[in-house]
């Protein structure tokens, strides 16, 4: 079976978010009434698995062995039958 | 009648009707296929094709819009102009060209005939140099197209098997603090561009671990519609492996990135006549960038001409394969066959004319014998750069091109490389401008305070540190002096780990004197350019010149431009510094007006040894500080004048001789060892380079105008010190030299004016010894720090 | 073993761009420095040949995904149980900006238990955000086990230019203050950001150049032989490198990122 995997990585609440702030300072002197931007970063992943399960334990495994650093990263991922 | 007829092949291949098209007709054909070429120039393609009985297909319709564009073969540049004194055959010829012909220097190796010039550098090395511009895509979008731009003009120097070894970037951008409200539609603001290119420029030198190591940041204006983006890369070579002799049955191998729809401006086939195709997917006129391949390319480069494996190389920029095979035939006297479907894709369903015509980035085009072929193919392998041989070239002049078995285009080389010549109409008109008359204000701290933190002369900082200027570990005078990050009038790079000879990189540009007298603007850019290498130790020096201008079809916009050629032969030949390459940008118009007419000159020195060079900052309490050069009531276009709210009409002139002796007199005071710090005296004037000297160290300056050389005109303390007269330094010389120093300057303008002081104070006296300016060092710092704001 | 004995591997991949300047300062101390990309390694070369191994500046892969992560994961699925044997026999391996990058990634450094399968660290974007290019300070905190500072007293200060946008050395939230103590009971902190005179930067923007935990420069591992730091040692090695040698008049020798390779090199010529 096909998926299609999204995987969102994101900073860990508590950690300071240089990109984000720079944005918002942007966005700010645009004069829009920016209270915070944060920025995360978006993989779309295309994958063969027998099951849905298994996807799942395959992009879990890609974000910890990769797309994440334990140390400052969390990560979500919504995965998709498709054809 | 149907103008485009389509073949019937299992894909997009069209003969276009242009035998019985009528001058309106030829004109939509040209319109239509974004040819951008004007009636003659159609007009001579139709009777090119009535000889040979057929009508053409959209590729070789499509190849030689490309070929015949400005932007490949600087129709303006090359063409004839009619001016009210007479004909100029050729404005490339005539001026620019014409310098170098007359100086007739050994060490000019290859001048205007290559991706970029090449001179004579040390033991058997010699160094190319280009700088390109890349102002329209820039306004499209900031980020690419800078990123782009460097990328680009690092291939011409890979395109002359020259290791890249350093960039320079110049760029111009309207006010940051422009109006919201002011801005037409389709013009983005100063700021996103500002943000966009030099993020752009950072991550494509940064990337690929090219140091960034000179440049400028010029606000104008007429940059908010029309912004500037020159990038300039050097390169060294070993001149006995610069193999340029292509031979027929050579192959043609293209490498690096896999070609796309990328760069295929405006073109739209979406008319009445080709409603199947009005689906076509829009083609993206912004290129995508990726130095890490290039990185590669770059390797595998010059791995292949160490090994001596190639016959030629060339890179593919503007016209992409069309320019590049076309261009390379061309030179060698020889023709091409390529078959398109054997370029790599990014994607399926291109037309072979968008293949032949992409401007996919990180693509290099490279001649190989067919024995070395396999040989090539590996290295290429190993460093994980994709390479395809993709035609080869023949003994006729032909060029032709298949895609997948079928002819889709066979063309005489030697009608591609003659396209009709062009004429323009010149006409030079100064502005009618006025010199201002105002009091002389009693206090000019405030003034010099405010010229530090205006824009144009604000310390850069802030951007100069976000481009690697230390990576290869070879830049021995860096952009920034010391704790302070004092601005340097030039870039040494030390380039050989067994010599100490170094390369010296500066530029000057002077758009603020193009708004008043183009011949002027021009002529200082030089004296600029030059001077700033000067300033530093450099001397045996080659130029390079980069117009932006407005529209050459408006006769003033060219009279103008004729104005800045005239100056670049002049004032080029009397300082004896040879033009090696240039680049022209033309049509920089937007809904906000014309650009201003700006030239950008480059200059590239060498110093015999790097342990020699001066940095601008002073060095020692005590020391006296002299000016050289002779101060005019020359304001016109002046810092001190914008921020009175006037323009002037005198600008800055050059007398090249006086010029050339101040110049050579002051290299034999560095060779000697007596100089201690040296400050070219640019916007601002003799004050701002004297602050810039001061607050860059940790030593004060005292400074009297009186004895400054000047014009019997120059009577005001204001204009003494805020002129702008070219050619001048302000000097630092060590005090047990003082003698020394002052009999080798004895045939120029010069006087001592100041002393080094222990004391933490820029203090500047009048012609009458009266007090004019006493500030902290720590404040005028802040000020120059904090000028472009937290942009 | 004599220094003309010794073999340093330079690696690179794509994007890998200080390797020629780190292979100069190994060349200008007499030993054998080889610029080895990581492809050939895997085919034609054997790990054990070298004495020392160098993961040098640049941006390796793009810096996709993480500054260094995609090579760090190439590394430890192709040659990881060579690399940490590699470690075992206290074999050194220098990192430096985007090697050091990598060895992190790796789970080479810190490595508390030995090379970990998840990083224990991170290097995160600056702060102030982008890129920068300046020349700092930093104070040999090592008391004596890292193995790249032995020929530099402790406390000595030292100018070197830093080079990136991804350099904010940091630990867990939950985990800084178990990690740090930890770092510094194994000896593993061996430089810190500080002023000219030494004072420590104690995160004050620009002597701390990235915003990095508790100032810190550089790290090696429990055994003194991995080290990564983000400044470039390569870039001053010389003294015609320096930021303001005009000042002086004449030009020094050398610069203080000597130290770091001529100390390495002594202790391989010494161990092996």
């Amino acid at each position: 079976m096909k998926f299609n995997v999204k995987i969102e990585v994101m900073l860990k609440p508590g950690h300071s978010d240089p990109e984000g702030e720079t944005t918002a300072r942007a966005l700010r002197e645009l004069n829009y009434p920016i209270e915070s931007v944060s920025v995360s970063k978006v993989y779309m992943v295309v994958l063969e698995a027998g099951s849905k399960a298994e996807a799942e334990k395959m992009a879990d495994g890609m974000c910890r062995r990769l797309l994440a650093n334990p140390t400052k990263d969390d990560y979500r991922f919504e995965i998709r039958e498709t054809r | 009648m149907n103008l485009y007829q389509k073949r019937k092949v299992p894909f997009e291949l069209f003969d276009v009707n242009i035998l019985k098209a009528n001058d309106a007709r030829l004109l939509e054909i040209s319109q239509t296929m974004g040819l951008a070429l004007n009636l003659n120039e159609m007009k001579t393609i139709k009777d090119y094709f009535s000889k040979l009985g057929r009508n053409p297909t959209d590729v070789e319709l499509q190849t030689l819009g490309q070929t015949w564009s400005e932007h490949c073969y600087h129709k303006t540049f090359k063409g004839t102009i009619v001016t009210e004194k007479g004909k100029i055959e050729s404005l490339f010829k005539t001026y620019i060209a014409k310098v170098t012909k007359e100086l007739n220097l050994s060490w000019c190796i290859s001048v205007f005939e290559d991706n970029a010039g090449i001179i004579e550098f040390d033991n058997g090395y010699g160094i190319a140099v280009k700088v390109e511009t890349h102002n329209h895509p820039s306004a499209i979008e900031p980020f690419g197209g800078a990123a782009t731009g460097v990328g680009g003009v690092i291939r011409d120097v890979l395109g002359v098997w020259a290791d890249p070894i350093a960039c320079m970037d110049v760029l111009g951008f309207g006010p940051l603090d422009y109006d919201y409200e002011r801005l037409p539609p389709g013009v983005k603001h100063p700021k996103y561009i500002f943000r966009g290119v030099v993020a752009g420029i950072g991550c494509y030198g940064n990337n690929m671990g090219i140091p960034t190591v000179n440049g400028a940041i010029y606000f104008d204006e007429s940059y908010t519609g029309n912004v500037i983006v020159y990038c300039g890369c050097v390169g060294l070579l070993p001149l006995d492996k610069f193999a340029k002799n292509v031979k027929p049955t050579n192959i043609i191998v293209l490498a690096g990135g896999k070609t796309g729809r990328d760069g295929i401006h405006g073109v739209t086939f979406a008319s009445a006549e080709l409603s199947e195709k009005s689906e076509e997917v829009s083609r993206p006129a912004v290129q995508i960038a990726n130095p890490i391949e290039e990185e590669k390319l770059k390797r595998v480069l010059i791995k292949i001409r160490d090994c001596g494996l190639g016959s030629g190389v060339t890179d593919l920029g503007g016209g992409g394969l069309s320019s590049a095979v076309g261009e390379m035939a061309h030179r060698f006297g020889l023709g091409a066959i390529v078959e398109l479907d054997k370029v790599p894709l990014k994607y399926s369903g291109l037309a072979p004319w968008e293949i032949y015509i992409s401007e996919s980035q990180e693509r290099m085009l490279l001649a190989v014998s067919e024995k070395n072929l396999r040989q090539v193919l590996a290295i290429f392998a190993e460093e994980d750069v994709e390479a395809t041989a993709i035609g080869k070239f023949t003994e006729n002049h032909q060029l032709k091109l298949t895609y997948q078995g079928v002819k889709v285009a066979q063309l005489d080389i030697d009608f591609m490389f003659q396209p009709p010549k062009i004429e323009k109409k010149a006409k030079h008109k100064k502005p009618t401008l006025s010199e201002p008359s105002f009091p002389e204000p009693k206090n000019l701290t405030t003034p010099l305070q405010k010229i530090l933190s205006s824009p144009n002369v604000a310390s850069k900082e802030q951007v100069i540190r976000t481009y690697d200027h230390e990576v290869k570990g070879n830049t021995t005078l860096k952009p920034l002096q010391s704790q302070h990050a004092g601005p340097n009038d030039a870039a040494v790079i030390k380039p050989l780990d067994n010599s100490w000879k170094g390369l010296v990189i500066s530029c000057g540009m002077t758009p603020a004197y193009g708004k008043i007298d183009s011949y002027w603007m021009a002529a200082s850019a030089i004296d600029e350019a030059v001077r700033n290498n000067i300033a530093v130790g450099g001397r045996r020096i080659a130029l390079l010149d980069n117009f932006t201008w407005g529209n050459p079809e408006k006769p003033e916009r060219l009279g103008a431009l004729v104005e800045a050629c005239r100056a670049c032969y002049e004032v080029a030949k009397g300082l004896e510094t040879p033009f090696i390459s240039g680049k022209d940008s033309l049509y920089n118009e937007s809904p906000l007006g014309p650009v201003t007419p700006t030239l950008l000159i480059t200059a590239v020195g060498i110093i015999p040894d790097v342990r020699k060079t001066v940095s601008m900052e002073l060095k020692t309490a005590g020391d006296p500080v002299y000016i050289l050069g002779q101060t005019g009531k020359e304001l016109g276009g002046s810092e001190y004048y914008r921020l009175l709210g006037f323009i002037g009409k005198t600008v800055p002139k050059v007398k090249t001789n006086l010029a050339k002796r101040t110049f050579e007199a002051l290299t034999g005071t560095i060779d000697s060892g007596l100089v201690r710090a040296c400050h070219d005296i640019s916007e601002g004037g003799l004050a701002v380079a004297a602050a810039e000297m001061a607050f860059s160290s940790d030593f004060g300056l005292e400074l009297c105008l009186k004895d400054v050389p000047r014009t019997n005109d120059v009577g005001r303390n204001d204009f003494v010190l805020f002129s702008e007269s070219n050619s001048r330094f302000l000097v630092e010389v060590s005090k047990q030299h003082r003698r020394r120093f002052e009999e080798l300057m004895k045939n120029c303008n010069y006087a001592q004016i100041g002393i080094v002081t222990d004391d933490p104070f820029l203090k500047i006296y009048g012609l009458n010894e009266e007090k004019l300016v006493s500030a902290e060092l720590a404040a005028l710092r802040k000020r120059w720090q904090s000028g472009l704001g937290g942009a | 073993m004599k220094k003309d004995e010794v073999r340093v591997c330079i690696l690179r991949v794509g994007g890998t761009n200080c390797d020629a300047e780190t292979k100069r300062a190994f060349s200008d101390l007499g030993v054998n420095a080889e610029i080895v990309h990581f492809n050939q390694l895997l085919k034609k070369r054997n790990l054990f040949d070298y004495h020392g191994l160098v993961f040098p500046g640049g941006f390796s892969y793009g810096d996709y995904v993480r500054a260094g992560v995609i090579w760090a994961k190439s590394v430890a699925a192709k040659i990881g149980a060579d690399l940490e044997k590699f470690v075992e026999k206290e074999r050194p391996i220098l990192g430096i900006c985007n090697g050091f990058q990598v060895l992190i990634e790796a789970g080479l450094l810190p490595a508390f238990d030995g090379v970990s399968e998840y990083p224990e660290a991170a290097l995160a974007p600056n702060i102030p955000p982008g890129y920068n290019c300046r020349w700092v300070y930093l104070k040999r905190e090592n008391n004596g086990k890292c193995v790249f500072t032995r020929n530099m007293p402790k406390n000595r200060v030292i100018k070197i230019p830093v080079a990136h946008s991804e350099g904010r050395f940091l630990f867990p939230k939950e985990k800084e203050n178990e990690y740090l103590k930890r770092l510094c009971d194994n000896d593993q902190v061996v430089f810190q950001y500080c002023h000219s005179d030494g004072t420590l930067a104690v995160g004050e923007y620009p002597a701390n150049p990235n915003g990095a935990f508790n100032d810190i420069a550089g790290i090696c591992n429990p055994q003194g032989t991995v080290f990564g730091l983000m400044p470039h040692p390569e870039r001053a090695f010389y003294g015609w490198q320096l930021p303001d040698w005009t000042k002086k008049g004449t030009v020094p020798a050398f610069g203080d990122g000597k130290l770091i390779f001529e100390s390495v090199v002594e202790y391989i010529t010494k161990k092996f």
